[in-house]
């Protein structure tokens, strides 16, 4: 290719490593802080598997009632209380769409209610449906 | 955006995982590395069963990407039109079918800002479907039980390596595009 005596080509390749250098700046710089973050982490050993979620600050405003309820062994009814909304037809919203329709006016209110009742509710042990039907 | 894709795969599961995965084949630009890690701490957490999801996610993202290489597939009778009769055609369908293979399974899981085009160019080049399918089901297959293992790895701690890995990727596809303006510009100098 004679890229001199083409002033597209020339261009193309100018393009190709400016744009190749923003992106691995950017990225690099962003990929270096993220591994900085994550070196100190490591995966939590295969017994805490079946430990409780204690940890209020992992709760993130797309998360849903029923989910976070099962993550940290808290009844929905607690949580729903807590928050003075209603459980029906509120089980698939996510905190943020709890906070929009419900306090729209306190931004983030309801992440914090929520973290505030799980750390005021300790653990407790859901109900289970068995496998199999129980033969009396 | 991963934020209404993550409350809906909560809610809903394996199905809405496998569309994402199959229209993020097809080019729409979803997180869909991230949210794969997601899954697999999703599947810790007892949330979703990991061989469903991560079959799931397989046969719908397999799915996505034959249809994109059908798209280029079925431009190609214009696209010969166009360039067909051209040298550089010709040399560029040959480049494509020499490295293609190493394309389809990189793309898949470690540039996966270039799977698209690949697909495309595939489709394009008349690259043999089947070796295209069986490289694409490989990498894949990596892609869904390598990225989403990690997610089941870390659990609730997902969101530290998602953060890496996502930078990651579009950091080697700002390396890709990089070194293929080097060796352009080396073309260039060597020809003055």
């Amino acid at each position: 290719m004679n890229t001199s005596s083409n002033p597209r080509k020339r261009a193309l390749v100018i393009g190709l490593i400016l744009v190749g250098s923003i992106i691995v700046g950017i990225f690099g710089l962003r990929t270096i802080r993220a591994f900085r973050e994550f070196r100190g982490h490591r995966p939590p050993p295969p017994s805490a598997a079946e430990e409780i979620e204690t940890d209020v600050s992992l709760i993130r405003d797309w998360m849903t009632i029923p989910y976070i309820s099962k993550m940290y062994l808290v009844p929905p009814r607690i949580l729903f209380k807590a928050l003075e909304i209603p459980e029906h037809k509120n089980k698939e919203k996510s905190l943020r769409q709890l906070n929009e329709e419900y306090y729209p006016q306190a931004k983030g209110i309801v992440l914090e209610k929520v973290k505030a009742t799980i750390l005021a509710n300790p653990p407790q042990p859901m109900p289970t449906v068995p496998d199999t039907p129980v033969v009396p | 955006m991963s934020d209404f894709l993550l409350t809906q795969i909560i809610n809903y599961g394996a199905p809405i995982l496998g569309a994402i995965v199959f229209i993020g084949a097809m080019g729409a630009p979803f997180p869909a590395t991230v949210i794969v890690i997601a899954v697999g701490a999703f599947c810790k957490q007892g949330f979703l069963s990991w061989y469903t999801t991560g079959l799931v996610a397989l046969v719908c993202v397999v799915m996505g990407d034959s249809l994109s290489y059908a798209m280029g597939y079925y431009v190609r009778e214009p696209v010969l039109r166009r360039f067909g009769k051209s040298e550089r055609w010709a040399q560029a369908e040959s480049t494509f079918n020499r490295w293609g293979v190493m394309s389809v399974l990189l793309t898949r899981f470690l540039i996966t800002g270039l799977a698209v085009p690949v697909n495309l160019i595939a489709g394009t080049s008349n690259f043999p479907f089947r070796k295209f399918f069986l490289y694409d089901l490989l990498g894949e297959a990596i892609w869904v039980f390598g990225y989403g293992g990690l997610g089941y790895l870390f659990g609730t701690q997902w969101e530290l390596i998602g953060a890496f890995i996502s930078n990651f990727g579009s950091l080697t596809l700002g390396l890709v595009i990089l070194l293929a303006g080097i060796i352009l510009a080396i073309r260039w100098l060597r020809s003055r």
